[in-house]
């Protein structure tokens, strides 16, 4: 969309959008990372140099990879990190093969999608921290609050963006699907679901980062274990930077995996890469 | 202007075809059709197309020509099977359209190409649901629906790599794969740019009158409804009905050139002019009023 209007004819044919816009993948790549580092020095000249704020509210970037470091060699990484991943993938493992069949539903039958739609944005639009003090009750205090709120904040995204998906399906691929003889089965399988297709992946992209979100939230709210107990521990004995340095692993993770999901998308619905026509 | 000698009432026409054949039934009767949408908040009705009564012989091209509106494209809805006449039937063959079927393909003017598949897989989605033709040799007939319509190289390309009329080759190539003895075209080549248009009109005549399909051809263009046709039947609107039948009466092959010179095509296309901008001229009033 950003490359169609920069190279659309008469616009920006001069400048440093033009330039941008006429970068290779590769190009792009280096200019942002370029941006991060000089963000980095930046921040590391005011806070860590020349001392204009206070490091324990903004530990400097060097501080922050010392705090890893310290996150590492203390083994509270290894003691924490496994217990977030194993909540984050049993909770999003759930809501996936909760939300899909439902999002299905939904999208395909209007009296199903009456009744269980209020509910579900309901569900949706309540902030994932009230749900918090419900999930101790239920769960306990293991790690069951936190695939709680995984799933909660996961699931949705997931079975609205499919739902949107089956209801959007092109009328005339579907009067298409009919003239060639497909039956109600054959319908589903040829032409809804594979319509569906790119709407569950964009699903699932949102999926990933709220269920990180639900994830930190529930650890945050007083579990014993996991990334977000390590932030608060960290933050509470004024080692702000190992707090950083474990903020700084959960943001890897919630980005590392909506990439994951669209290397599968890529495998799954190739017919949705960019860049083609 | 009238031109009585060029206008051939329903009524002469049926008895005509009939005589003319010898085969006893037409191959599509469209009897007393109307259908009615109706409107869910207001509760009336609309009245999309009334009172259509027209035959098609084994192996005629009929074209349908009308201005935007006037149910031409309801019309081969209902005779594809995909809409429910509110009164009167379509029979093919002798028996009444209940639904799709394999004896007819449409072609669609948004061509309705499966994004997901790529040409060979489109064509493909011709025959694959009807189980007859779905085992061996179904590469062979896909291959050959393919290199019919010139698109041979192409079958790894998805749709969305294609120009609009290559598109549309597509949807042509699907069409005619699993051999349907009737073929219904919804404008095919409205989205196309004007200059496929005129190629892709002349490889339309060809391959149809080479393989002797039956076939509806809805258009709103004057000139490709004379090159095509055996015979035009004009649509007017409000309600949308038969407001004639013509024959073209002009020796096939045809071609956009020599066609233009022609004298009864110049004589037909004067007369669709008039009839046809009578319809403009009554829509664009009912619309601003």
């Amino acid at each position: 969309m950003s490359t169609l209007l920069a190279s659309g004819p008469g616009l920006r044919q001069r400048g440093p959008g033009a330039w941008l816009a006429g970068l290779s993948t590769r190009g792009k790549a280096a200019v942002i990372a370029v941006e991060v580092l000089v963000m980095l020095a930046l921040w590391q000249l005011v806070v860590g140099v020349l001392g204009w704020i206070n490091p324990v509210f903004v530990p400097p970037p060097l501080a922050i990879a010392t705090g890893f470091g310290e996150l590492v060699s203390t083994g509270a990484l290894t003691a924490n990190a496994p217990i977030s991943v194993q909540a984050w993938l049993t909770g999003f493992a759930i809501a996936v093969v909760t939300a899909i069949p439902v999002g299905l539903l939904m999208g395909t039958s209007l009296p199903v999608d009456r009744v269980t739609s209020p509910i579900a944005w309901t569900i949706y639009a309540t902030p994932s921290i009230a749900y918090q003090p419900l999930a101790k009750a239920w769960f306990g205090f293991g790690i069951g609050p936190v695939v709680f709120l995984v799933t909660i904040s996961a699931v949705f995204p997931i079975l609205l963006n499919v739902a949107a998906g089956m209801r959007t399906t092109s009328a005339s691929l579907i009067r298409a699907g009919q003239v060639y003889g497909a039956n109600r089965f054959q319908l589903y399988r040829s032409i809804y679901l594979p319509s569906t297709t790119p709407f569950l992946f964009a699903g699932l992209r949102q999926a990933v980062v709220l269920a990180t979100i639900g994830m930190t939230v529930a650890e945050l709210a007083g579990s014993a274990t996991g990334m977000g107990a390590l932030i608060i521990k960290a933050s509470n004995t004024y080692q702000t930077d190992q707090a950083y340095a474990a903020i700084g692993i959960v943001v890897i993770w919630s980005v590392g995996m909506t990439r994951v999901i669209t290397l599968v998308e890529r495998l799954v619905a190739p017919w949705t890469r960019k860049g083609h026509s | 202007m009238a031109l009585p000698d060029i206008r051939t009432p329903e009524t002469t026409e049926r008895s005509m075809t009939s005589a003319d054949t010898d085969v006893g039934t037409p191959l599509i009767q469209v009897r007393d059709l109307a259908v009615h949408y109706s409107h869910r908040r207001t509760g009336g009705s609309l009245v999309a197309i009334e009172d259509v009564n027209l035959d098609v012989t084994d192996g005629e091209f009929v074209t349908v020509l009308g201005p935007s509106g006037c149910g031409k494209t309801t019309f081969m809805n209902v005779v594809a099977g995909l809409v429910a006449p509110s009164h009167g039937q379509v029979l093919v063959d002798g028996k009444p359209v209940t639904g799709p079927g394999p004896d007819r393909a449409v072609v669609f003017q948004d061509y309705a190409l499966l994004p997901w598949r790529t040409v060979i897989d489109n064509v493909r989605f011709g025959l694959e649901m009807q189980p007859h033709l779905r085992g061996t040799g179904w590469r062979e007939r896909v291959q050959e629906a393919i290199e019919t319509v010139g698109l041979a190289g192409f079958e790894q390309s998805y749709p969305r790599e294609l120009s609009g009329g290559m598109q549309q080759r597509v949807g042509l190539a699907r069409a005619i794969v699993a051999e349907p003895r009737i073929l219904l075209m919804d404008e095919p080549l409205g989205a196309v740019d004007a200059l496929t248009r005129e190629v892709m009109r002349e490889e339309i005549e060809r391959l149809i009158t080479a393989t002797g399909k039956t076939v509806l051809f809805i258009t709103h263009s004057i000139e490709e409804a004379i090159l095509l046709g055996d015979r035009i039947v004009v649509f007017k609107s409000h309600p949308g009905a038969v407001k004639e039948v013509l024959t073209t009466g002009i020796e096939r092959p045809r071609s956009e050139r020599s066609i233009q010179s022609d004298a009864r095509f110049l004589e037909l296309r004067d007369h669709l002019w008039e009839a046809l901008r009578g319809e403009a001229t009554a829509a664009a009033t009912r619309s601003s009023s």
